[in-house]
């Protein structure tokens, strides 16, 4: 009994592999982005604390698929993916806003947290948040954070993994609004998944002057800095070049109390721009 | 030494009050008035239910002695975390906190119960809530459990220096790791972090006071514990994104009182000091990073450790002793080397390996003791625990079920580099830790993505540095020992045993894992493993070990010589596996159990299969749920009744068929989050163990102490302990639900 056993359980696996190898993508838009520039306007540091690997926010390539009547969205990184919090899909460090150009208008304000805002012509039509939270914890913290209309432009896929050195996720292209992604225009903001956030934040880990156990430092202690680790820069192929523009458009300058007097205003990227 | 000691404590404490100091008068004067403390909160209630039905307090698990274990109750915990930035270079954080402990809903607070200072004689350990408010475990008590003040003063040479409490997250597992001791933050310290010229050049300097609790020999710190400290010094050197390299220094010195230092008006000048235990660890971690396909991290620790003796620590431990540090003056070195291939082919196919050698006498008392992984390998699982069948310890004998229960912990352990392995107050859904000190081999571990199908494996292959005859000193006897093996290597697995008095082992592990998200609906997780381990273990293998004489017992109902067998002067291993007596059963004459007089007889050769299959669905976008069958046939030979499993813990030769259904499901709603995971354990196990001596029968006496019929076939041990013959069939139901509120 028990050899029989072991015989469904080998023909069961290897029933599975044969089922797998059918799913490819047809299209889409695929971006490149420098390694080393997981720094933000280029003086951030990583936390203190073990957990935060080398490399652990340093996007190397941004994916986009159109599989089926889903769409793909895959950021890659420049170390493994690992869980050492046990939040069960893959990873635990990272956290991604995608934020999209599918059309006219849109939102000039990042994501609560980030501390960044989108240029003129350059608005966030559709949010696709990658989070190793479950998606009804990001939906709940989206509906407390965000105002209505922000929210309802929010997409959590429902399932978000993070394999090899890839976190992905998909949601369907009629949530996106239809239209061929190819064109559109992307911004990938790295930012770091915080169970614990302030007030306001949705999930963000924050920078500070001095890196904390937890906390990215080289920034500000108030919210005058950017507090994004990595984002795509034009022309999305990982050029240096494109250290200097992530730079620039995360540069930022601070009034007297704290605020924000200048910088930290992001642009989308095009594949075929 | 002494010097050296003085030396960095008076440059901790000095550089402690002149960075204070240099903080407070370089900050602007702030006024209080108008600076914000925010406060936030958590409340976290559980359930437990099990068939075990024990409620000694609302855990599932302890080994602690005068603690309670259960798996039926309801806690509720309050965690209160205050954050406050009374001026611009200066940051409080504190923590005040509750604990389940035996505060079950049932104790309404914990009123009345039994007064232990009142009790002459002692009516034993205050357990399930029984001494009420009495007792703080069951009185609904609230701690202060971290409190950290951090100052940025903003030096060139300083980023910050904290004071308080911290879980040591910023150095690793091998040398002073995260310390989780219910709480991951009762560690107090002072550390101050900065760079050195430059920012490529960074410092972490810490003084950790020594948890009393555990952290020496017998997991205690003596008696003069007011001065117990570890020091750290890590620098961490990154000249380019190419390669970067870190030093560590670790000190850790536990301190007594002179015991020399008396009469003669001692006290008129002060007493001196001695120490009780010492430990060095240093060494170094670099890596190399020439492109993001391939990668290289390599590390090399060295420790040192001196326990004592005339500070109360042990120079034997017996035959199972119980210490997270060895016996005497040790050393042993720790390394390890990782190459990750990300991606090379471009199709999606990664490989990690890693190659490590952990020595045998390798230790660090404040590594790293759960909740991290130090090693790449899966290594065993959470089913499998202690020695007996039922993941009991010291089973055969009467008063020690299992506590964790036949299912054990859910999933593949954790591998910690430290005796000091801690899996006090969880409950079984947690992971589980096991100790890795004398592994040494190779893992291969590649993972593949094809587009929705995600593959991964992994080969181990592990020999031991423990590998040894004799404990690896002939001139000692079996029960005189350095070595602690607390509940030693008997059975499947045993997550904090190290060493064996006789070992010549080799494990094996292959795992085939698979997820793949199957386009029905929102998408169906379905995920699975196989997994194998082979692990055979030859102990004794030498023949002049043996404990007596060839032909010491000639069978046929004559009695034993008893001519023992030294293998060195005075010394033999019949102190261990001494001879049986002839007895007469139902007209049956023979041995007891069978004599010890084959090299065979304590061989143990593990053939374990696990096979997993489950699946996950996002029943509603805030709901979602997952169900789980795990199958183990394991095959063990785990020597005979000669053996005798130490002659302290219930055999574990013969067939185990252990089946679990776990149904798990997690549910969002707003700010509060709700989790559920049920399981059914149910299984079998049947013993073989061997011939060659007579089956008794259980008496009254024996069928009350140990749960088997009158009249069913078994044997007694060495120490009269019972092991059963009979078929045993297993079946553990248990539940955990919880909730978990921020506000």
């Amino acid at each position: 009994m028990s050899e029989s056993f072991w015989k469904m359980g080998v023909l069961t696996a290897a029933t599975g592999l044969l089922l797998a190898g059918s799913a490819l993508a047809q299209s889409g838009a695929s971006f490149k982005d420098p390694t080393g520039d997981d720094n933000g306007p280029g003086t951030y540091t990583y936390p203190t604390d073990g957990v935060y690997k080398r490399g652990s926010f340093d996007m190397t390539a941004f994916d986009v698929k159109v599989n089926g009547k889903k769409v793909d969205f895959a950021v890659t990184f420049n170390t493994s993916l690992e869980d050492p919090w046990r939040m069960g899909g893959g990873f635990s460090v990272q956290m991604v806003f995608i934020a999209i150009k599918t059309g006219e208008g849109g939102f000039k304000d990042g994501p609560p947290g980030t501390n960044v805002t989108f240029a003129d012509g350059n608005e966030w039509n559709k949010l696709v948040i990658l989070s190793p939270q479950g998606p009804g914890k990001v939906k709940s913290e989206v509906d407390a954070k965000m105002p209505g209309a922000q929210g309802a432009a929010v997409l959590i896929p429902t399932r978000v993994k993070g394999s090899g050195q890839t976190i992905s996720g998909s949601v369907d292209l009629d949530q996106l609004g239809g239209g061929d992604p190819s064109k559109w225009g992307y911004q990938v903001l790295v930012q770091s998944n915080e169970g614990f956030p302030d007030g306001k934040d949705l999930l963000t880990r924050k920078v500070n002057e001095y890196e904390g156990q937890h906390r990215f430092g080289g920034g500000t202690d108030t919210d005058c800095d950017p507090h994004v680790m990595d984002i795509l820069a034009p022309p999305g192929k990982g050029g240096a070049d494109e250290v200097a523009a992530q730079h620039e458009m995360l540069k930022y300058t601070c009034n007297p109390d704290g605020t924000r007097k200048s910088g930290g205003v992001l642009k989308m990227v095009y594949a075929n721009k | 030494m002494k010097f050296s000691r003085r030396f960095a404590i008076a440059l901790l404490a000095g550089a402690a009050t002149m960075a204070v100091m240099a903080a407070v008068a370089a900050a602007p004067a702030h006024a209080v008035d108008g600076q914000t403390m925010i406060i936030t909160g958590e409340d976290y209630t559980k359930w437990l239910w099990g068939n075990q039905h024990t409620d000694g307090s609302v855990y599932n698990f302890t080994t602690v002695p005068g603690e309670g274990y259960g798996d039926n109750g309801q806690g509720t915990e309050i965690d209160l975390l205050i954050a406050s930035h009374p001026s611009k270079n200066v940051e409080v954080t504190g923590r005040i906190q509750s604990r389940f402990n035996q505060n079950q809903w049932t104790n309404y607070a914990g009123f009345g119960g039994r007064n232990p200072a009142l009790e002459n004689p002692p009516a034993g350990p205050c357990l399930g809530g029984a001494c009420g408010e009495f007792d703080p475990r069951s009185n609904e008590y609230i701690k202060l459990r971290g409190l950290t003040a951090r100052f940025t003063p903003g030096f060139k040479w300083l980023d910050a220096a904290t004071i308080g409490s911290t879980d040591l997250g910023m150095f690793d597992p091998y040398t002073i790791g995260k310390i989780r001791y219910i709480d991951r933050d009762n560690a107090k310290a002072v550390l101050f972090q900065g760079p050195v010229f430059t920012r490529k050049v960074t410092y972490d300097l810490i003084r950790v006071s020594l948890p009393r609790l555990f952290a020496g020999p017998n997991f205690n710190t003596g008696t003069y514990a007011g001065q117990d400290g570890a020091y750290g010094l890590q620098l961490k050197v990154t000249p380019s994104s190419f390669f970067d390299a870190t030093g560590i220094l670790e000190r850790v010195r536990d301190l007594e009182v002179s015991a020399t230092d008396t009469g003669n008006n001692a006290l008129d000048n002060g007493r001196s000091l001695a120490s009780r235990f010492k430990n060095d660890v240093y060494g170094a971690k670099f890596g190399i990073h020439p492109s993001s396909k391939f990668d290289f991290r390599g590390l090399y620790y060295y420790s040192t450790a001196d326990a004592n003796p005339k500070y109360d620590t042990p120079t034997s431990f017996g035959l199972s002793g119980f210490s997270p540090a060895l016996a005497g003056k040790v050393s042993d070195p720790l390394y390890k080397a990782n190459v990750d291939l990300n991606d090379p082919f471009g199709v999606g196919l990664s490989f990690n390996v890693e190659y490590f050698n952990i020595g045998a006498q390798y230790t660090s008392i404040l590594a790293a003791r759960r909740e991290v992984d130090v090693l790449l390998t899966e290594g065993h699982d959470g089913a499998w625990v202690f020695p007996g069948p039922d993941n009991s310890a010291f089973g055969v004998f009467a008063g020690n079920p299992t506590r964790i229960g036949y299912g054990g912990w859910e999933g593949p352990a954790q591998q910690v580099a430290t005796l000091s392995v801690d899996n006090e107050f969880t409950d079984f859904e947690e992971p589980m830790a096991e100790t890795v000190i004398g592994w040494k081999g190779i893992t291969v571990a590649p993972n593949w993505t094809l587009g929705d199908l995600d593959l991964s494996g992994e080969y181990t292959r592990i020999d031991y540095n423990t590998n040894w005859q004799a404990w690896g000193d002939a001139s000692r006897g079996i029960t005189d020992s350095i070595y602690p093996n607390f509940e030693s290597d008997a059975g499947v697995s045993s997550y904090r045993n190290a060493y064996a008095p006789f070992q010549d082992k080799k494990t094996n592990i292959a795992i085939l894992r698979g997820k793949y998200l199957l386009n029905v609906g929102k998408g169906v997780d379905v995920f699975g493993k196989v997994k194998y381990i082979g692990e055979t273990d030859k102990r004794m293998n030498d023949a002049r070990f043996l404990p007596y004489q060839a032909g010491d017992c000639p069978g046929g109902g004559a009695a034993c010589h008893n001519n023992t067998n030294n293998y060195s002067a005075g010394h033999s291993s019949a102190d261990l596996y001494t001879n049986p007596p002839v007895i007469t059963v139902n007209g049956i004459t023979g041995y007891q159990w069978k004599p010890f007089d084959s090299l065979s007889d304590d061989d143990r050769d593990l053939n374990y299969k696990l096979f997993q299959l489950g699946a996950g669905y996002q029943l509603t976008g805030n709901l979602y749920g997952s169900v789980t069958y795990e199958r183990y046939n394991v095959d063990l030979k785990d020597g005979n009744t000669a053996f005798q499993a130490y002659n302290l813990h219930s055999m574990a030769s013969g067939t185990n068929d252990k089946n679990k259904l776990i149904l798990y499901a997690h549910y969002t709603f707003g700010a509060a989050e709700f989790g559920a995971n049920y399981e059914y354990n149910w299984g079998t196990f049947t013993p073989d163990f061997g011939g060659g001596f007579v089956t008794q029968y259980a008496d009254a006496g024996i069928a009350h102490d140990f749960g088997v019929p009158v009249g069913s076939p078994g044997f007694k041990g060495r120490f009269g302990g019972w092991n059963s013959l009979d078929k045993r069939d297993f079946k553990q139901n248990r539940m955990k639900v919880f909730m978990k509120v921020r506000f």
